[in-house]
């Protein structure tokens, strides 16, 4: 273990452990858009930045991207720091004007409009709220292991959707990508036996019926895909229940069992 | 053939006679190839087009090549003022041998460093000599090569890379580009000595698809290699083997940063990532790679054959070696000039480039590519390094020179490079991607005659906050042109504000 400090606490770390990862462990308030535990860090959002006064290389950077070593130390909210974060949040506010998750940040900050131009949207999948932060396209691909979706375009072009805006089958409609999203931009809904994908260009994805109460339940190929993925497989009795099903079934299962079972003693 | 630099004179025709100098002709005209064809076949020189002669040439590989005597009424090449200051280390056989022969390039003495280096020299013998060169990155960041071999050297690993950085894309810069068409070899050469040292066996050149010419001299030159053993397995009978792949960019500026050109390598959308892990640890599918400029490569060789000491006598403090620009813009004498490192810029602006086009007077020269910044003429003394560079708000950059005369508007050059990495931004982090694009909406507003006082402070604030917070150099830098034009000048802005009510 190697110790830290942050804001003049002192923390127990692993080495090499990110600083955002234990501000997030310790509850140091530090803001960050694209960084989730899950996956590898990214550094695009840039609102984690901190200042280094006493490590290899003192100056900002970004605490994702930081690695802690032994005595290094950070503080989270310089002026500087704070004067560079409204700047991000004001460009944040033009670039996705409907996202309540900036405007509360941004209120946080102390800033109520920005002083560049809003982006004008029409027809947007993504409701005028994506900040292009990257963490559906990488939960997408890095832990669903589906890539069905992907930057499209350059610059400040740069969308996220389907390949060439058509459907696309690899989705499996899991919805990991909505967990993710930080401005809660991404929306699907079902339909009866469908789920569709509203923000990917309409992908619709099948759902599986419950095998005990008829509802239909999650998309079929992310149920194949997790019991696939599961080691040891899910008993053939529950395989095929939605949660409420599951859930009754594995009760009467215990009892049942319980019962079963010669008392001793 | 290679290119000798002397773009304003092109075409150029170089003519040996036997036991005669090396004749340059320029402002060859189709019409003029008969007459030119007839003269030589009777001994003589087309005098009218003569631009100047070669006795002696060094190719700096052990031996002093010697054309021959007499044409003493043509001028010697020395005497010819655009070459005078120059200095050719990396540009030593460009132009003068046919780049599509390896025999020629052995014939100066190419390939010699190389078998010094596997025959003579251990891998960290090789890499001492590079540090003690004191050679510096020349894609523009100008990190000690001597130290980034280093750090992929000590790596332990089954497999390491080594790439050739050819994604040159600087407007109005074409160093490297000619630095591939007239000298192949010569960036193999380096490869190959950079790949023993480090301990890697393939080598990747990663070449923009806009070069055809560059790419097909390249394939020939590996080719070539191939056939005489100098790649492949066992290379001139040594344990070292090393092969040599071309990889084609896909257009887009940034993959020169080299966390993008090895996603673009792999296959990936070309976006850099957040450093550490360097590409020394963890490079080209996952593995230590080390990642240099074409005219890095390019000085390697050199170095080898006469020593990290002679090379480091060349050029300013911490600044050895030479530096090819591309001199273009509204200067006289448009080429790729190689001087020595800290040449003040006067030198190259006005004796080598002869000042402004018909006379014209000279307000800035923008060096660095589109990330640098505008340096006013009053400034001209500063030398042209790494430091100096940056201490007067621009960058060395790759060594594009664009000159600009006093009719260019400043606020428009400075918008035209915005403009350009607005383009060219990946748009993978906030103040790059959203950033540029509303600092192009300043300069647009200004230019217009709409713009105020306080747009002019979101401006400079703006420009403050991309160069601190951006992921990669290119947002690091991009702010630069509109920084160095607001610090040196002001008054052109202010000129096109809206008039206080």
């Amino acid at each position: 273990m190697i110790q830290i400090t942050i804001n003049g606490n002192s923390y127990s770390a692993e080495s090499g452990e990110t600083v955002l990862s234990i501000a997030r462990r310790e509850g140091v308030d530090i803001p960050a858009f694209c960084y989730d535990e899950a996956l590898a860090p990214y550094g695009a959002c840039r609102m984690c930045l901190v200042a280094v006064t006493n490590g290899a290389k003192e100056g900002i950077t970004t605490a994702c991207t930081l690695k802690a070593v032994d005595g290094l130390a950070v503080v989270t909210d310089t002026p500087e720091i704070i004067r560079l974060r409204k700047v991000l949040l004001e460009l944040y506010l033009a670039q996705a004007p409907k996202s309540e998750t900036i405007k509360a940040l941004a209120a946080k900050y102390g800033i109520k409009k920005t002083r560049f131009t809003r982006k004008v949207y029409s027809d947007d999948p993504l409701k005028g709220r994506c900040i292009l932060c990257g963490l559906c396209v990488r939960v997408c691909r890095d832990i669903m292991g589906a890539g069905a979706i992907s930057y499209i375009g350059r610059g400040q072009f740069t969308e996220i959707n389907t390949p060439f805006y058509e459907e696309n089958e690899v989705c499996m409609g899991c919805g990991a990508c909505a967990q993710v999203c930080p401005t809660q931009a991404i929306t699907y809904e079902d339909v009866e036996k469908t789920r569709v994908m509203t923000s990917w260009s309409k992908t619709r994805v099948l759902l599986k019926q419950c095998t005990g109460c008829g509802r239909y339940y999650a998309p079929e190929a992310f149920i194949s895909y997790t019991n696939k993925k599961l080691n040891p497989a899910v008993d053939e009795t529950l395989r095929y229940l939605c949660p409420d099903c599951r859930r009754k079934e594995m009760t009467r299962k215990a009892i049942f069992l319980s019962m079963e079972e010669p008392v001793t003693g | 053939m290679g290119c000798i630099g002397y773009c304003r004179e092109e075409p150029l025709v170089n003519i040996h006679l036997p036991e005669k100098p090396l004749v340059v002709l320029h402002r060859v005209t189709e019409k003029d190839a008969e007459g030119i064809i007839q003269t030589v076949a009777a001994g003589e020189i087309p005098r009218e087009r003569a631009l100047c002669r070669i006795d002696n040439w060094d190719p700096l590989a052990g031996e002093i090549l010697h054309f021959g005597n007499g044409f003493e009424d043509i001028p010697a090449y020395a005497e010819i003022p655009y070459f005078a200051p120059q200095k050719k280390v990396v540009l030593r056989n460009a132009g003068l041998i046919n780049p599509e022969d390896i025999d020629e390039y052995i014939a100066v003495g190419g390939y010699r460093a190389l078998y010094r280096a596997i025959t003579e020299m251990s891998p960290d013998e090789v890499v001492g000599e590079v540090t003690a060169s004191g050679l510096r990155g020349r894609g523009g960041a100008g990190f000690p090569t001597g130290l980034k071999w280093g750090f992929t050297q000590k790596e332990k690993s089954p497999r390491k890379y080594i790439i050739c950085n050819a994604d040159e894309g600087d407007p109005g810069a074409y160093m490297n580009r000619n630095e591939m068409e007239s000298d192949p070899h010569m960036i193999l050469e380096g490869m190959l000595i950079g790949a023993y040292a480090i301990g890697a066996r393939e080598g990747i050149i990663y070449v923009r698809a806009e070069y055809p010419l560059a790419i097909q001299r390249l394939a020939k030159a590996i080719r070539q290699a191939q056939t005489y053993g100098l790649l492949g397995e066992n290379i001139l009978g040594t344990d070292f083997s090393f092969t040599l792949t071309i990889a084609e960019g896909a257009g887009a500026f940034v993959c020169g940063e080299e966390t993008a050109l090895i996603a673009s390598i792999e296959g990936e959308t070309g976006r850099p990532r957040p450093r550490p892990p360097f590409p020394a640890q963890k490079g080209l599918w996952g593995m230590p790679t080390n990642i240099n400029n074409v005219e890095t490569w390019s000085n390697i060789p050199v170095i080898i054959n006469r020593g990290g000491d002679w090379f480091s006598k060349i050029g300013g403090e911490r600044n050895s070696g030479t530096k090819v620009f591309s001199l273009v813009g509204d200067v006289d004498r448009v080429g790729l000039v190689e001087v020595p490192l800290s040449t003040p810029i006067r030198t190259v602006v006005y004796d080598i480039g002869n000042g402004g086009i018909e006379g014209k007077a000279i307000k800035a020269v923008q060096t660095g590519g589109p990330s640098g910044g505008c340096i006013p003429a009053s400034l001209f003394d500063t030398p042209m390094d790494y430091e100096h560079l940056t201490a007067v708000g621009s960058i060395m950059g790759s060594g594009g020179v664009v000159v600009m005369n006093d009719e260019t508007s400043m606020v428009d050059t400075a918008r035209f490079f915005i403009g350009f990495t607005n383009e060219e931004s990946c748009g993978k982090c906030v103040p790059c991607r959203e950033g540029l694009k509303h600092m192009l909406m300043i300069l647009d507003k200004t230019l217009a005659g709409k713009a105020t006082e306080s747009d002019m402070q979101t401006l400079e604030e703006l420009s403050n906050v991309i160069k601190m917070t951006s992921l990669c150099g290119l947002g690091q830098t991009a702010p630069n042109p509109v920084l160095s034009t607001l610090r040196y000048f002001r008054n052109e802005y202010d000129l096109l504000l809206k008039k206080a009510q």
